[in-house]
């Protein structure tokens, strides 16, 4: 009776061996030069039938959804040899870029991808998986001139290449609620003392003051950071070692948590939560971007909303007016459906399309983003209108700093807030185990 | 017999197929990029133990298995036990046993990321529903996501989800008891709890066994209750969360990995632990 269970231990052995071995031809096939049924014969047909796969993260929730669709749908309908199939995934969790990052591995890249550039983008950009833009920008002076040249500039590659063509950029700020500060007879936390005064006043009347959550720290860890170490401090991330100014962010995190800024259970809320207590006037203030203004939920907060720069923490050396934000992502063209001459044409002039003036017009006045191309943008509502202001007079506009360190670091960085604002570590310490996890990094 | 053997392999070979490409190749995979230091998906070195190295020196990894016995814990007390209870009431009463077997079994087919939320808006501070109603009776708010206090409220809803599958695990297994055995007890007189303890509990131990061994390994499972709930903070990380976020929101896949075979590693150790406990003979009826 052993002899049958036998044969099948060793069939699954073989079995699993197979895969494995599978597994190793795929990672081998990844190479972009082979692609599947590259050079057909190439006869004069008029124009054949092609279907492009585009990828971003204009589904879900995102504002500016049916504006994207429009655009995809004026595109088709000019070229209707052309079907696109427009591949959403929201943008709110990490979730996204597992899928950008597998499929991009897996041999199953999309022909149009949106997504981050950066560190975010390094890995698909070494491979190899996607194609430089600067010879097909180069090539066609028209699409290029509609460019703000540094919204082009802001997604070149460490290589010198241009690979992500932007839309619309973003900034981020200290969104404030300005009926609330009038109502309670304070001035907007243009500095640190204002700042404390409006925190322990809000506090005392049971009002958040800021609404920032302990995990999703993103966005308080960037500006506490620029605030503390300054423009140039913050680009250099924490490769030759901890910048002593970063600890002041720290130092001026545990300040406001002592006089109440946080929420009662930012341990445990995420940012949609955080972002609800703003939206629906519980809170004061919330560190957010551009994209934020969708997402509060009582019209009234809206219209009262204005933001501004994030004031300079005590000790800090940044300028008061240092505003985090930039071009951070845009399209992408892969390097399959570059080498695919069916595909080829098409792809790239979707992507013309998808970020012509008139379409990153029409994007960016649904989004609020900074549009990449000199278009006038109208119709925005006043606290838009008062992030594009506090972005054209910023004294400079920095890339956050999750963009200059490896993604373990900055997880480490967020982790720390708790650790340090709840008194269990010192921002020293918290930094040390940063700089530590940046270092096996970069092993 | 020999010309069935062709046969047995046949119908074998799909789910060793599927379980091979589902199971096998991705726990191999895992153990071989536990070797790995990963940046992101397309760059990784080798670096023999460093990650297993990394393991025994983590302290966030030690509270995570603590928060996840914990967590084993009320499963194993709280759930089986309610399941049990709940079981034995059912099966002695006649009339509306459907009813109740549908209303009991109904959680396990939510998602858990459906109750996590619904929890969520019971427990959170300044709008839930708990508080809401501390607040119309005129008491103190409190932080029921606190500390000391966030993994036993996450274990609420991780018991409430699935005791309605051990429910009805263990009201089949009571079906199976002959009822001769309960006739003859009625002429002797033992009724109530007297029969439950010394009759029903006895009569269906491999199936208490089966349960607990069940919901001591499905424990190792819990991710979306603490991911959705509390993030893994407040002392409430446990092994999915901690695994999930090395590997998919750091992107240290090499290290996620290592995780994951030290969860298989404990997993396997905690089942033999617990046959090896609860060993108990065999009962034929």
């Amino acid at each position: 009776m052993k002899r049958p269970s036998l044969v099948l231990m060793s069939m699954l052995l073989i079995f699993s061996m197979f895969l494995a071995a599978c597994g190793g031809t795929n990672e081998v096939k990844n190479d972009p030069k082979e692609t599947p049924k590259a050079e057909e014969p190439k006869k004069e047909e008029p124009k054949k039938d092609v279907a492009l796969r585009v990828f971003s993260t204009f589904g879900g929730t995102d504002t500016a959804r049916e504006a994207f669709q429009a655009a995809i749908d004026e595109f088709t309908t000019k070229n209707p040899n052309v079907k696109v199939d427009n591949d959403t995934m929201s943008a709110n969790d990490d979730g996204f870029r597992t899928k950008v990052n597998t499929d991009m591995s897996s041999g199953n890249e999309p022909d149009l991808l949106f997504y981050f550039a950066g560190v975010d983008a390094q890995g698909f950009v070494d491979a190899g998986k996607v194609v430089p833009m600067n010879d097909i920008l180069d090539a066609d002076a028209e699409w290029k001139a509609g460019f703000t040249p540094s919204a082009l500039e802001n997604t070149r590659q460490k290589d010198g290449n241009i690979y992500a063509i932007p839309l619309t950029g973003f900034y981020e700020g200290l969104f404030v609620n300005k009926k609330l500060f009038a109502d309670n007879n304070l001035e907007l936390p243009t500095d640190w003392e204002k700042m404390k005064k409006a925190v322990s006043t809000f506090a005392a009347k049971g009002i958040i003051p800021l609404a920032a959550p302990f995990d999703q720290s993103h966005y308080v860890v960037e500006h506490f950071i620029l605030s503390a170490a300054g423009p140039e401090s913050q680009a250099k991330g924490l490769a030759d070692g901890v910048d002593p100014n970063w600890e002041k962010g720290y130092a001026a995190m545990k300040e406001l948590y002592d006089l109440g800024a946080f929420p009662k259970d930012a341990a445990t809320i995420d940012l949609g939560m955080a972002s609800n207590y703003y939206g629906t006037g519980k809170a004061a203030m919330i560190l957010e971007g551009s994209w934020a203004f969708g997402g509060f939920a009582d019209a009234a907060v809206k219209d009262n909303t204005t933001v501004i720069p994030f004031p300079v923490v005590p000790g800090g050396v940044g300028s008061g007016n240092d505003i985090i934000g930039g071009f951070g992502s845009g399209f992408y063209l892969t390097k399959a459906t570059f080498d695919n001459a069916d595909k080829k044409d098409a792809a790239i002039a979707l992507m013309k399309h998808l970020t012509s003036p008139a379409t990153i017009q029409k994007i960016a006045v649904a989004n609020g983003g900074t549009p990449a191309a000199k278009v006038e943008i109208t119709g925005l509502a006043q606290a838009a209108m008062d992030g594009f202001a506090m972005a054209a007079n910023s004294k400079s506009i920095n890339n956050p700093v999750d963009s200059r360190i490896a993604p373990e670091t900055f997880s480490a960085l967020r982790a720390g807030v708790q650790q340090v604002v709840t008194g269990k570590k010192s921002p020293a310490d918290a930094l040390k185990e940063a700089k530590t996890i940046e270092d096996e990094n970069k092993k | 017999m020999k010309g069935d053997r062709k046969y047995i392999l046949i119908f074998l070979f799909p789910m060793a197929a599927f379980m091979s490409i589902f199971l096998y190749y991705p726990f191999f995979k895992s153990l071989y990029l536990s070797f790995f230091r990963t940046k992101g998906f397309f760059d990784k070195k080798f670096v023999g133990f460093d990650n297993y190295k990394r393991l025994m020196s983590d302290d966030l990894l030690g509270a995570a298995t603590l928060h996840t016995l914990e967590i084993m814990l009320y499963t194993v007390v709280f759930q089986v036990g309610i399941a049990l209870i709940l079981a034995v009431m059912v099966d002695n009463i006649s009339k509306f046993q459907r009813f109740y077997r549908t209303v009991f079994f109904f959680p396990v087919v939510i998602s858990g990321t459906a109750i996590s939320l619904l929890f969520v808006l019971f427990y959170n501070y300044n709008f839930g529903l708990l508080n809401n109603i501390l607040a119309t009776l005129g008491l103190e708010k409190v932080l029921w996501l606190s500390e000391s206090n966030a993994l036993k409220a996450i274990a609420v809803p991780t018991v409430w989800h699935y005791v309605g599958f051990y429910f009805v695990l263990f009201l089949t297994a009571m079906a199976k008891i002959p009822n001769d055995y309960y006739e003859a007890a009625k002429l002797e007189g033992i009724r109530g709890f007297k029969k439950m303890t010394k009759l029903t509990i006895p009569l269906i131990l491999s199936d208490i066994k089966v349960v607990i061994t069940l919901a001591i390994t499905g424990t190792m499972k819990v991710f979306e209750f603490v991911w959705v709930i509390a993030r893994g903070q407040n002392n409430t990380e446990v092994l999915g969360t901690y695994m999930y976020k090395k590997a998919l929101v750091d992107q240290n896949f090499g290290y996620g990995s290592t995780i994951a075979i030290y969860m298989v590693v404990l997993g396997v150790v905690l089942a033999l632990v617990a046959n090896r406990l609860l060993k108990s003979e065999e009962i034929t009826y």
